[in-house]
């Protein structure tokens, strides 16, 4: 009855959610008008990586994960400011918080590493990040997938 | 209104645990709490019934040495006799009648407000009872929050008590991602593995971008594929009027080309959102 899986619920989605909203994603991108040009490969490149993290995120969840409400919103703020909000403030703001969970020098140093990687890791206590972390890897990992399908099949024969 | 149960020894340490184990416990309080009156007593019939680690097991927490500890306190504590259980829930249900339903409740601010009632309690009755006070204030919510005993030779410190479930919780996570990397169980320090940990995200994260570049570079192959995938995805599945004109042709698609066949799991989403197009474009993407 303990197991240690039972309070940690990181269920992703099958692979057929991920597809579709990536494809979706590209053949949205596709209809604007700068991306087929043959020049200018570095814009489309960031692009095509924006809607990959988007639909990733939208597929794994929505705005049931921290990670994935995180993401859509910076996203969301890269269209509409041109400056995005450095996320050192964030991170501020919830320290002053001061919840006393939060201590521990010694393990801080590494959680700091993660919360750099993980987006929305600014303001979550450490064994929250990890849960986060865990369906982060998963997500990730099944969209490397959708898309390596994608190249694959693509690429020339 | 507090019930006397007879608890010995408790200490400030216990109730800043609970404290700190109040989210799972809020959540299954909250649970709980819309169950009516007969099947809330039910309920925690059955957690406690006969053993004494099921409502504690049921918590998720992993921390089996502390509680199984065999002392007579601890007994008293977690066996809970059946003629208790009815006298002790009408209480807990009162309880729970207090506070608010949508109460956020944060931990510390959980923690100030039963050392409120704590203080409050000890101000109102003699020295001599404080002690009954604080265990009858721990007692009545023990149902609620789990105890721990201080091992013998550790610190009874209730920050240090705090630290270790906190500790406890951290490394539980660690052990659930350390499933999760490949390679991570090889590592046996906690930082290796932390080290492992990033360093596979930092590696999902560069294969994204390299796998993104691929597809840029193949931007005039995708164009010609990318409304038949989106169809193959759904084969059964009428997305749009637009797109009803390529279900004749999905058959001969599905089998026949090749970049579809890794999609093809044969299951349908289970959901379809259809505002999902308007928010990819409101997000230029």
């Amino acid at each position: 009855m303990a197991s240690a899986d039972k309070p940690i619920n990181t269920d992703v989605p099958e692979k057929d959610v991920f597809t579709l909203h990536f494809l979706q994603s590209l053949s949205n991108l596709r209809r604007q008008n700068t991306f087929n040009s043959p020049e200018k490969t570095n814009d489309r490149v960031k692009k095509i990586k924006k809607a990959a993290y988007v639909s990733m995120a939208r597929a794994a969840g929505g705005t049931n994960r921290l990670w994935s409400r995180a993401l859509l919103r910076r996203a969301a703020k890269e269209n509409s400011k041109v400056v995005r909000f450095p996320r050192r403030k964030k991170r501020v703001t919830c320290l002053r918080r001061r919840r006393s969970n939060r201590r521990d020098p010694v393990e801080e140093e590494e959680a700091e590493r993660l919360r750099n990687l993980v987006p929305g890791g600014g303001g979550m206590e450490t064994s929250k990040l990890m849960e986060e972390t865990a369906h982060y890897i998963k997500c990730l990992s099944m969209q490397v997938k959708v898309m390596q399908c994608l190249v694959d099949g693509l690429a020339p024969k | 209104m507090m019930m006397m149960m007879m608890m010995n020894g408790a200490t400030e340490a216990e109730l800043l645990l609970n404290c700190t184990n109040m989210s799972f416990l809020q959540l299954q309080r909250d649970h709980l709490r819309y169950h009516h009156h007969p099947g809330f007593f039910s309920n925690f019939s059955t957690i406690n019934g006969g053993e004494s680690d099921g409502f504690l097991a049921t918590t998720g927490l992993n921390i089996p040495d502390i509680y199984r500890e065999k002392t007579t306190e601890s007994d008293a504590i977690l066996s809970m006799s059946p003629e208790n259980i009815t006298t002790s829930a009408t209480f807990v249900s009162e309880n729970l009648k207090k506070r608010k339903l949508d109460d956020v409740v944060t931990e510390t601010k959980v923690c100030d407000e039963k050392r409120m009632m704590m203080r409050n309690k000890a101000k109102k009755e003699e020295n001599n009872f404080s002690n009954d006070s604080s265990k009858v204030t721990k007692g009545s919510q023990k149902r609620d929050y789990i105890h721990v005993r201080a091992r013998r030779g550790q610190a009874t410190d209730s920050h240090s008590i705090a630290e270790r479930a906190r500790r406890e919780k951290i490394s539980e996570r660690m052990k659930y991602l350390q499933a999760l990397v490949p390679g991570c169980d090889k590592i046996t320090s906690k930082a290796g593995k932390l080290d492992e940990i990033i360093n596979y995200v930092l590696s999902l994260q560069t294969q994204v971008e390299f796998l993104s570049m691929k597809l840029a570079a193949l931007n005039s192959r995708l164009d010609f594929h990318i409304d038949e995938m989106v169809n193959s995805v759904y084969p059964h599945e009428i997305v749009s009027t637009g797109y009803l004109h390529f279900n004749p042709m999905q058959q001969v698609i599905t089998s026949s080309d090749p970049p579809l066949q890794c999609f093809n799991n044969g299951q349908a989403p289970s959901m379809w959102e259809p505002d999902v197009q308007s928010l990819y474009s409101s997000l230029g993407v």
